[in-house]
C-alpha cells in the first residue's frame, strides 16, 4: 500500500506540504486562521492556472514561455473591454478567454507548422503579445472594474473558501478527465512521451500539438482573468512574473520536462507548496525577495527528484528484465 | 567567412566543392545580415536625415554594443546545443557586484570590473557543473538558478542601487571617439568578437568546445572531455554576459538591480535575436560570430528606426517578436532552398 502510494507523483510532496502545514501552525497557530486559508486559497487558485497551462505544454515535451504574456494579454482585454466599451463582464470575460485561446492556437500553429522549436517560437511571441499588451495599455491600468468582479475576485462564498476556488477546482477536474480518460488526453501525452511512435500509431502530431498549446492559452487567459478579479484592476504587469512560477509547480509534481509524463494532483500541490512558502514568509516577516531563492531551490530540488525516481525506476525495470 | 563549423575541414571536399568562394559569401548569412542593415538604414534616412547625425550613430553605436555582447553570451552556450536562461540574471549581478566595490570599498574601476566578471563567471560555473553534474537539461537548470541569482542579488542589495560609481568609468561610457560618432563600448565589443573568433578558430579549446557541441559522442570517443568544455562553455557565457552587465553600468553611471527587468527575463529576447538572426544553430555545433554581431547590430538598428518613425515606443517589442518570428522562417526558407539546390 504504502509502496504503491510511494510511486505516485503526488504522495511525496502531499507528505511534504502536511508537514509543513503541521510545523508552521505549531510556531505560528494563526497560519490557519479564516482569514489566512482564504488568503491561500486565493492564491492557490490563479496560480493553478498557470502552472496547468505550462503542464500542458510539457505533457507534450515542449515549453511555452508566452504563458504569461498571454495571461497579461487576456487581463487587460477583460479589463478594458469592460471600462472602455461599456461590456458586461461575462461577455467580457468569454472574449478574453477567446483571446487567450487564438493566441495560444497561434503558438501551436507555428510550432507544428515551421518544425521550429516551441522555445524560440514562444520566445518570440512572448515579445509580440506582451508588445501588445504595452501598445493597447500605454503601460497605464485599467482601474474601471466592476463591484461583482472585485467581488467574485475576493470574497468567500462559504466559510473560508473564496468564489475562485469554483473554477479552479472545474478546471483541475476537467483536465484530469481530459488527460487520464479521453483518447484526446491519450493522444497528448503519446506525442509527448515519443512523437515518431504516436505519429506512426495514427495519431496526428502536429494536430496534438496545437491542440495542447490552444488550452495551455486558454488557462493562461482564465489565469489572466482571476488576477484582474483579486487585484481589482487591469494591471499590464498581470503575467510578468509567471515563467518560473509555472514551471516549478508542473516539475514538484513530478513532470518530466522531456514530455509525456506530467501529474495533475501533483502539480496542484505544487501550486500549494509554492503558495505555502510565500505566505509563510510573510507571517514570520522574512523578507518577500527570498521567494525568488527558494522557488529557485525549490525547482533544482525537484528536478533532483525526480531524475533519481527515474533512475530507479530505470534499474528496477533492468532488474525486472534479468531472468533469475 | 565568419562561420565556424566543427565540421568545415571535411566540408570542403562535399558538394559545395562547384561553388566558388564569391558565390559562397553571397549566399551567407552575414551577407544577407550586410545588405539588410544597409537596406535600411539607407529607409531610415531617407524617411529622417537625422538618422544619420552624429548623435543618432553614436547612440546607436552604444546600443548595439550591449546587444551584441548580450548575443555573444547566449552565443556560446548554444554551441553546447544548451542555452542559458540566467544570462540577464548573471549580468545584473555582476554589474551590482562591480558597483558595490567602486562605492562600498572606493576601488577604482578596473579591479572593481575585473570583480565583476570575476562574479560573471563564477556564476556561469555554478551553472555549469550543476548541468555537467546532474545531466539535466541547461533549460530547466538556468530557469532555477536565474530564480536564484536575481533572488540573492535583490536581497542582498535590497533593491538599491549603486549611484557612486568611479567618475573615470562613467567618463568612459560617455567618451566619443571618431569626431563623436563612436562610443567606447562599441570597440570593447568589436574586440572581444575578435577574441572570440580567434578562440573558436585557432586555438584547440575552442575547437573542441565546438565539437562537442556538434557531436558529444563523437567527440568524446576522439578524446575530449565533453562535461568539462561544457562547463567551459557555461563560464565563458558568465564572464560575457557580466561584461554586458558593467558596460550598462558604464552607460547608466550606476549599477540599477532592475536594469534588466525582473529575474533578468529582458535580456532574453536580445539574447536570441542576435546568435538566431546570425545564423547560429540552435542544436549546437555551429556558431557564427560574425553574424550574431550583425544580427544584433540590424535589431538595434530597426528597433531606433520605429522609434524615429514614431510608430509608439510601446508597440516596439511586438516588431521585436515579429521580427524573431520572421528571421527563423526566412532562415528556414533559405535552408531548404540551398538544400534544394544542393548549393549547401
Amino acid at each position: 500500500m504504502i509502496r504503491t502510494l510511494l510511486q505516485t507523483d503526488w504522495f511525496g510532496p502531499l507528505l511534504v506540504t502536511v508537514a509543513g502545514i503541521a510545523v508552521v501552525t505549531v510556531f505560528s497557530p494563526n497560519f490557519l486562521s479564516p482569514y489566512n486559508v482564504q488568503i491561500l486559497l486565493l492564491a492557490i487558485s490563479a496560480n493553478a492556472m498557470i502552472a496547468f497551462s505550462q503542464m500542458i505544454i510539457i505533457a507534450i515535451g515542449q515549453m511555452n514561455l508566452s504563458v504569461g504574456a498571454i495571461g497579461g494579454l487576456a487581463a487587460i482585454a477583460f479589463a478594458g473591454m469592460m471600462e472602455v466599451w461599456g461590456i458586461p463582464w461575462p461577455l467580457a470575460a468569454v472574449l478574453a478567454l477567446g483571446i487567450g485561446l487564438l493566441a495560444g492556437f497561434a503558438n501551436g500553429v507555428l510550432v507544428a507548422v515551421t518544425g521550429i522549436s516551441a522555445f524560440v517560437i514562444t520566445l518570440a511571441t512572448l515579445s509580440a503579445y506582451k508588445g501588445m499588451n504595452l501598445g493597447i495599455t500605454e503601460a497605464q491600468p485599467f482601474y474601471q472594474i466592476p463591484e461583482i468582479v472585485k467581488t467574485l475576485g475576493n470574497e468567500t462564498f462559504l466559510g473560508p473558501l473564496p468564489w475562485l476556488v469554483i473554477p479552479a477546482v472545474l478546471v483541475t477536474v476537467l483536465l484530469w478527465y481530459l488527460l487520464f480518460r479521453l483518447p484526446l488526453g491519450r493522444a497528448i501525452l503519446a506525442v509527448g512521451g515519443n512523437p515518431h511512435a504516436a505519429e506512426l500509431s495514427g495519431i496526428s502530431v502536429s494536430r496534438i500539438v496545437v491542440v495542447a498549446h490552444a488550452i495551455s492559452g486558454l488557462l493562461a487567459a482564465l489565469g489572466g482573468i482571476m488576477f484582474v478579479g483579486r487585484l481589482q484592476q487591469g494591471n499590464p504587469s498581470i503575467g510578468d512574473g509567471w515563467l518560473i512560477l509555472s514551471f516549478a509547480a508542473p516539475v514538484i509534481g513530478g513532470a518530466l520536462l522531456s514530455g509525456g509524463h506530467v501529474s495533475v494532483a501533483g502539480t496542484l500541490i505544487g501550486v500549494v507548496i509554492v503558495a505555502i512558502i510565500t505566505q509563510v514568509l510573510a507571517v514570520f516577516s522574512i523578507d518577500p525577495f527570498l521567494v525568488q531563492v527558494l522557488l529557485g531551490l525549490l525547482i533544482l530540488w525537484a528536478v533532483g527528484l525526480n531524475r533519481l525516481r527515474e533512475v530507479h525506476a530505470q534499474r528496477q525495470a533492468a532488474a525486472a528484465a534479468r531472468p533469475a | 567567412m565568419a562561420d565556424i563549423d566543427a565540421s568545415a575541414p571535411a566540408e570542403t571536399g562535399g558538394g559545395t566543392g562547384q561553388l566558388s568562394p564569391v558565390a559562397r559569401a553571397l549566399l551567407s548569412n552575414e551577407f544577407g545580415l550586410i545588405v539588410l542593415v544597409l537596406v535600411f538604414a539607407w529607409i531610415f534616412t531617407g524617411i529622417s536625415p537625422a538618422f544619420m547625425s552624429k548623435f543618432s550613430v553614436y547612440a546607436l553605436g552604444r546600443t548595439a554594443a550591449i546587444d551584441i555582447m548580450i548575443g555573444f553570451s547566449m552565443m556560446v552556450v548554444i554551441i553546447t546545443g544548451g542555452l542559458n536562461l540566467s544570462v540577464g540574471a548573471i549580468g545584473v549581478c555582476a554589474a551590482m557586484t562591480a558597483g558595490w566595490l567602486m562605492q562600498a570599498f572606493g576601488l577604482p574601476w578596473i579591479p572593481a570590473i575585473f570583480g565583476g566578471i570575476a562574479m560573471g563567471a563564477a556564476l556561469g560555473a555554478v551553472n555549469g557543473l550543476l548541468i555537467v553534474r546532474t545531466g539535466l537539461h541547461s533549460f530547466i537548470i538556468t530557469l532555477a538558478t536565474m530564480s536564484i541569482f536575481y533572488g540573492v542579488m535583490i536581497f542582498l542589495t535590497q533593491a538599491e542601487s549603486f549611484r557612486e560609481i568611479d567618475a573615470a568609468f562613467a567618463g568612459f561610457g560617455r567618451l566619443k571617439l571618431a569626431e563623436g560618432y563612436l562610443s567606447p563600448l562599441l570597440v570593447v565589443s568589436v574586440v572581444v568578437a575578435v577574441l572570440l573568433v580567434a578562440l573558436f578558430r585557432f586555438t584547440a579549446l575552442g575547437r573542441e568546445m565546438l565539437a562537442a557541441g556538434a557531436n558529444p559522442r563523437a567527440a568524446e570517443l576522439s578524446g575530449i572531455r565533453v562535461d568539462r568544455m561544457i562547463a567551459y562553455c557555461h563560464v565563458l557565457s558568465g564572464a560575457l554576459a557580466a561584461v554586458a552587465g558593467v558596460m550598462l553600468v558604464a552607460r547608466n553611471g550606476a549599477a540599477i538591480p532592475s536594469m534588466a527587468g525582473d529575474v533578468g527575463q529582458n535580456w532574453l529576447l536580445p539574447a536570441f535575436l542576435g546568435p538566431v538572426l546570425g545564423g547560429t544553430l540552435l542544436t549546437g555545433g555551429r556558431i557564427s560570430v560574425l553574424g550574431t554581431l550583425l544580427g544584433a547590430l540590424l535589431v538595434t538598428l530597426l528597433n531606433s528606426g520605429l522609434l524615429l518613425m514614431q510608430v509608439g515606443a510601446f508597440w516596439i517589442q511586438t516588431y521585436l517578436g515579429l521580427l524573431l518570428l520572421a528571421a527563423v522562417l526566412m532562415d528556414m526558407a533559405r535552408r531548404r532552398y540551398l538544400a534544394r539546390r544542393k548549393l549547401v
